[in-house]
This record gives C-alpha cells, structure tokens and sequence, in this order.
C-alpha cells in the first residue's frame, strides 16, 4: 500500500493550530529571574513555579559548578549500573533527613516518579482511589496500571470514605493517591485526615507534593511536616524542579519503600542519572532551606500581601491556602484579554481556561515568588487594579 | 456560523396538571372546560426572550410553524425573522400537527429541534425524527421524565446557546412517557419508547499539560464496553442481564449480540439467550442459572435505574439476583445532570435496602469508577 507514513504530523499539528491548542512557546532571554525578559520584554514573572528564587542562589550555582568542574559534565549511565555517584547518595540521605522519614530516592523528574511508582503499587485485583483534580502525571502513572479506579470528589472525605468502603470489601490493596497543593486552585489536601481513613481501612498513601515542597511546613519541608504527620504519609512524592530551584523528581518514605521503588521503577531504572551538576545543586538547595529560613518567610509574606491587596479591590481570588493564588475572572475570553493587557503593562502571567477549570471560572493563574520586592508587587497590584476595572471584572 | 433551529410550541402542553389530569393527552377539551388555562406559549417566550437577552450575537436561523404552535412565541419575543415550513389547519392543534411539523424540519435540513412542551410532545417528535438530529425541550408539560429536557427555561436558553457555539456534544437521552389511559386509571406504568439524540456536556481529555481534548460520547462508550467485556471473561460463569438503553445497548452490540434497545435481555458466555423478557422469562433464567449480574444505566430526566422503564426487573428479580451484582454504568455527562441514582421498586423494604447501601459505584469508563448517591424516597 502507498502511504505517506509522516503525513500525520503536518496535518494534526495544523488542526490543533487551528483549534488554537498549539503550545505557543514563550521565550526567556534571560533565567527564571523575578524580573525576566519574555518574547523581548522584561517583565515580572509570575509564571514561575521557582517559587523561592533558589535557582538564581548564589550557593547553588556554585555547588552547580563546583560538582561539574569535580565529576564531569554527565554521569555516564543509569543510577542502576554505573551512574550511581557517591553525591547522588548524599543527596537522598539529606532529603530524608530533611523530610523526617527514613530515606529518600530521587527520580530523573517528577513525572518519570509518578509514571514508574504508581503502576508499581497496585496490579490486578487492586484498586487505585484518586482526587478527582489530580495531576496529569498521576493519571498517566495510573494508566499504566491494571488495578481498577476510583474517583473521588475533590477533596471531600465523606466521598472518599464511601469509596474506601466498597472497595474495602472486593479488592486486595488499596491505593489513595492526592495532590498535596493543586496546581490549578491552590488548595492543599487534607492529608491527615487521608492518612487517618487510609489506616482505617488498611489503604497505602500517596501524596504528589510538587508544589508544597519548599512552600508549606515548617522550613518548606512539605506537606508531612505542614499537617505535623512526618513519616505517617507511605509515600511522599515531590520535585526539585519548583520550589527547590533545580530539577529531579523525589519520593521520601520508609526504607522498604525505597528498595522496592528503585527495584522496580522502570523511568528509574532506564533513564540516565543527573548530571553532578544537577546533583550538586540538589544538596545546596537542601543546604539553603536547612539555614537560611528567610527564603520561605519572605514568599509568604508576599503571598499574604498579594492575597490580600488583591481581595480588598474586589478580584475573586477563589479558596488558596498557597502561594499560587487564581485570579477568577469568569469567561475564558475576559482571562485571555486579561492576560494579554497584563503582559503588555509588564506582568507575565497566563490564563487558565475552560476546560480545566469550570466555564465560568476562568482565571489568571498567578505564582508569587520569594525574589520579588514590595515595589514589584506594588506595581503588579496597580496593572491589576487599572485593568480589572478597565474590563469590569471589579 | 449559521445555525439553523427548528422551533416547536405544543400549546397545549402542561394544562392537565393545574386540574389534576396527570397530563394533557387526549384529554384537552376536558382540561379546557374545567378551566386550565395555557402554560407551554408562555415559557417558550419566556426562554426566547432569556435567550436574545443573555445571547443576541448568536447567528441562528430559526424556522417554525404558524401561529401558537412557535410563530406568536417568536413574535412575542421579538424574534422578526423567521421562516414558517408548517401551518396548521384546524383551530385546535393536535399531535399530528407536531408530526407534521417534525416531517417538514427535517426537510429543511435545521439542526436541532427546540420545543415547548412534555413528555408526549417528545414522544411525537421522536416518532419522526428518530436519531437524526438532536432535540431540546423548555419543560412545559406535565410531566417531564425524558432526558431532552433543559431543567428550567434559564438552562434551555443556556443550552441553546452552548448548542449554537458547537460546545455541546450530541449525545442519548431517553424518550420516556406514562402511559397516560392506565395511570389515570390508577395504574403507574412509566415506558421507554427510544432513544433520542439530546445535547450533553462533551467528555474532555487532556492531551498535554493544559491542553484538553473533547472526546465522542462513542470513545467513552467504547471503554465502559470494554471493561464490561473483561467483567464478563472473568465471571464466565455468571449470567448478564442487559438493562435498556443506549448506554448498555452499546456493550452488546460490541459483543456481537443482537440484543433490544429497549427491553431487557440475558446474555450467557457471550450468547444472547433471551430477548425483551418479561417478568416471568427472567425469573425463569434465575432458576436456571445459579448467578447473575445485571447491568443499568440511569434512564430519562431523573437518573432512575429501577422502576421507570424497566418493571420486568421486579422486586422478586432484584432481590433474587442481589444487590451487589448490580452493575450500574453511564456517560460522565449524564452524571452531571442526574447526581443521584434514583431507587422505586415499589417494595419498601427492597427500596430501604438500596437505602441503606447509601451510594454505587458507577461505572463511567475502563476500569473507572465513581460514587453516586442512591435516592429512594418517592417523588
């Protein structure tokens, strides 16, 4: 048969453009800065999830480049075979001890984390109970699974209990998996009440903390400590890529949860080993928020701040608890225009719009960051105030 | 884009209920005489005018029929262009006057029909468009058990306009209908007559990071198909009775088996081995097999899975097969407008027993499931 077997890219690329769901790729001609040059403008990044401006610390870049200058620029081979260097050792015994569980595994990202564990944990005659707001590295991760699904409405322990008592009586392990921070509402999950319902009914815990790693809990060491439940979570799971400023997936827990992870996560196992670079400023970011506090302090009191300057013009800003705070502004079309005029007033800061969020809660997503001072946040505040009445959204 | 719609007043519609008839079929000249007086005209201009307040910019063709029957609703709400394809002749409208109407919509080639009216007006409309285009009723009628139905004026404007933006998809929804002579009669008997395309919220999935994707209602059939297939295979000796309509009607035919759309059937080893059974046929299949599982779907307006449209699956049924082998599936989209699954077997204790489990599982996609609260108190 003749076929033009490439013919599918052009074409399905040109129908998502066409749909306008094309990525239109941003580009920084600077480094994930407070003040960033986007697409040729400086602006005040609020896109970030470089939430404690760690990677522009000045210790970190050096352990970056110190490591590199010792033991290269690669590693050389997967974590299993030979890519597996005293330093990245080093890195998972700080975690740990930094998280306040028994020992710590770092991943090559946040998703190979959830895309090798997760279809480890549950199989056939098991079920996987699941957030209905959950992360798209999660579903993919419980995709590749054999166990049945459940979902359950956001954050609502009544419907979660329901779940667990079915599933109680007709499988052989339960797993329950949350966000800790969602990404889209900035809510955080009521995770000692899930640790508590998982004792009750025997059901493994799992917490996909990406965005409360470095942000809640004493010191940013996460959502354990945050709910005063360290080492009770069976698997704490989170990135150095955000708040840590650097790159890496992570999973803290018991030691027998880390041998069988790193035994039988196939993203793990597979894929090479970070860079020391990479390895280095892991443990300089450890470093940094084991002593120098200033960092998560100094993010929150902006949130707090932007929060509140934001509530009082009279923006929606919906139930956060966390430094990512969603500016509801109704119709997609207004969050799109909205967007755009922040952008050309010097604020970058994108939309979120139906459907990941409901028709009528289109929002300006916004993520505060430790590095931006009052007068930044003045300014921003003053775009948003100008604009929001501008488009009658105050 | 131009979107054309086909309107539609039953104007008769609804009258029966403020002086007790429990509907208006047949029975109009009765309900005028014991002074009812027109609801359906009114709420037909109600959602227009609802319609052009909220939604003006939408480019929409409208084409109806003479007078009360969508011609003085549309004038009323102030709607000027329009295009008459039907006049009627006598003074008194009738259901063949809807039928005729529906024959010459379909001619014109109109995109969705939107009618005033109940449960028999759906009736009379789907008798003639089938599946073939999608319908949308503004509740006027006495009763309203079929799933076309926006839930109040201000949702079928809504509706329409989200039609008009192509953001809602196509989907099943049920035509239901009391049969009217046996329940003045006393007689409570709710029937399923066919399956009717009604808009829905589309499925989404999400592609990339932030991108999402609205899925067809049948790739979401496909994966509850699917996990019934392997709930089959792995319960090889269980019989399946296959509840109504197009939800479970899918699964069958996935299988290969020519089951009814509207009634229930039993299928053994991937064998259909008895169709559209009664009462006593399926009593008759639970003696023979030692066990059985049975698989619903919620049906019409309410989100019933037992004791509107399906009668033949008896208390004694339920009761023999076990509640715990019900299956209950359905669209994600119709667990958006039913949130809970509604119970009436007509045996209190049967119905306090499926009170007493609280919620279900259902069964929304492979091997995907959520919980729906169980209502049984009666309506």
């Amino acid at each position: 048969m003749k076929r033009n077997p490439n013919a599918f890219l052009k074409e399905e690329y040109e129908e998502l453009v066409k749909k306008n769901f094309d990525w239109k790729l941003h580009i920084l001609e600077t480094g994930s800065t407070p003040h960033s040059i986007v697409d040729g403008k400086e602006v005040i990044m609020l896109c970030s999830n470089n939430y404690l401006n760690l990677s522009n610390h000045p210790k970190l870049i050096q352990a970056a480049v110190d490591a590199a200058k010792k033991f290269g620029a690669g590693s050389g081979s997967v974590r299993a075979i030979a890519g597996t260097m005293a330093l990245h050792m080093e890195v998972e015994k700080r975690l740990a001890k930094f998280k306040g569980t028994e020992a710590s595994l770092v991943y090559q990202t946040g998703f190979a984390a959830n895309a090798g564990l997760i279809p480890q944990l549950a199989g056939k005659g098991d079920i996987i109970v699941s957030d209905e707001l959950n992360h798209g590295s999660i579903i993919d991760g419980v995709r590749l699974t054999k166990a049945d699904r459940a979902v359950y409405k956001h954050c609502d322990m009544g419907d979660l209990e329901k779940v667990l008592k079915e599933a109680d009586k007709k499988y052989n392990r339960i797993l329950i998996i949350s966000d800790g921070v969602f990404s889209m509402d900035g809510d955080i999950a009521p995770m000692d009440q899930i640790v508590k319902l998982g004792k009750e009914y025997g059901a493994m815990t799992y917490v996909d903390d990406a965005h409360g790693e470095g942000v809640i809990g004493p010191d940013g060491r996460g959502i354990g400590a945050h709910f005063g439940i360290e080492g009770k979570i069976d698997v704490e799971m989170g990135t150095f890529s955000k708040a840590y400023g650097v790159v890496g997936g992570l999973i803290a827990g018991s030691q027998d949860l880390i041998n069988f992870a790193y035994n039988k996560s196939r993203t793990w196992l597979l894929s090479g080993s970070h860079p020391p670079a990479v390895a280095g400023a892991q443990l300089a970011a450890i470093n940094v928020l084991e002593t120098e506090p200033e960092h998560v302090k100094k993010l929150w009191d902006n949130t707090k701040y932007f929060k509140k300057e934001l509530a009082s013009m009279g923006f929606d800003t919906g139930f956060s608890e966390t430094p990512i705070t969603p500016v509801i502004v109704g119709e997609s079309s207004k969050a799109k225009e909205l967007s755009d005029k922040l952008y050309e007033e010097g604020v970058f800061a994108l939309p979120i719009v139906f459907p990941m969020v409901a028709r009528d809660k289109a929002r300006i997503r916004t993520m505060m960051n430790a590095g931006l001072t009052k007068e930044d946040l003045d300014y921003t505040l003053e775009k948003f105030e100008k604009l929001g009445k501008q488009l009658k959204i105050i | 884009m131009v979107v054309k719609i086909g309107f539609l007043v039953n104007p008769i519609a609804g009258m029966g209920g403020r002086v007790g008839l429990k509907g208006t079929d047949g029975v109009a000249d009765e309900a005028i005489k014991l002074g009812a007086e027109p609801v359906s005209p009114k709420k037909a201009v109600e959602t227009i005018k609802e319609f052009l307040s909220k939604y003006s910019q939408d480019d929409i063709n409208w084409y109806t029929c003479s007078g009360e029957m969508g011609e003085d609703e549309l004038k009323k709400a102030n709607i000027k262009n329009f295009k008459i394809i039907y006049s009627h002749s006598k003074e008194k409208t009738t259901s063949n006057d809807t039928k005729n109407a529906c024959k010459k919509f379909l001619e014109n080639g109109v995109d969705l029909i939107l009618f005033c009216g109940g449960d028999g007006t759906a009736r009379d409309i789907f008798s003639i468009v089938k599946n073939k285009i999608p319908i949308l009723g503004i509740p006027s009628g006495v009763k309203m058990h079929s799933g076309v139905f926006g839930i109040n004026t201000n949702a079928a404007a809504k509706m329409l306009h989200e039609f008009a933006n192509k953001r809602l998809a196509v989907g099943d929804a049920e035509i239901m209908d009391l049969d009217e002579e046996r329940y003045r009669k006393g007689d409570w008997n709710i029937k399923l007559f066919g399956i009717a395309k009604g808009i829905v919220e589309p499925m989404y999935v999400q592609v990339g990071k932030t991108v999402f994707e609205s899925v067809s209602e049948d790739a979401v059939k496909e994966e509850r198909a699917e996990h019934i297939i392997d709930d089959m295979k792995e319960n090889k000796e269980y019989l399946y009775l296959m509840g109504s309509g197009g939800t479970v009607d899918y699964i069958a035919k996935k299988i290969g088996v020519k089951n009814t759309l509207l009634g229930i059937d039993a299928i053994y080893q991937n064998k259909l081995i008895g169709s559209d059974l009664n009462e006593k046929e399926i009593l008759k299949l639970l003696d023979k097999y030692a066990k059985a599982k049975v698989i619903l779907s919620p049906i019409g307006a309410q989100g019933f899975i037992l004791g509107r449209g399906n009668l033949q699956l008896s208390p004694k049924v339920v009761r023999k097969i076990a509640l715990d082998n019900i299956i209950v599936i359905s669209t994600p989209s119709k667990l958006l407008s039913t949130p809970v699954l509604r119970v009436d077997t007509g045996d209190k204790k049967l119905d306090r027993d499926f009170a007493k489990k609280e919620f279900m599982m259902v069964v929304v996609g492979y091997r995907l499931s959520r919980v729906v609260k169980i209502q049984t108190n009666n309506f």
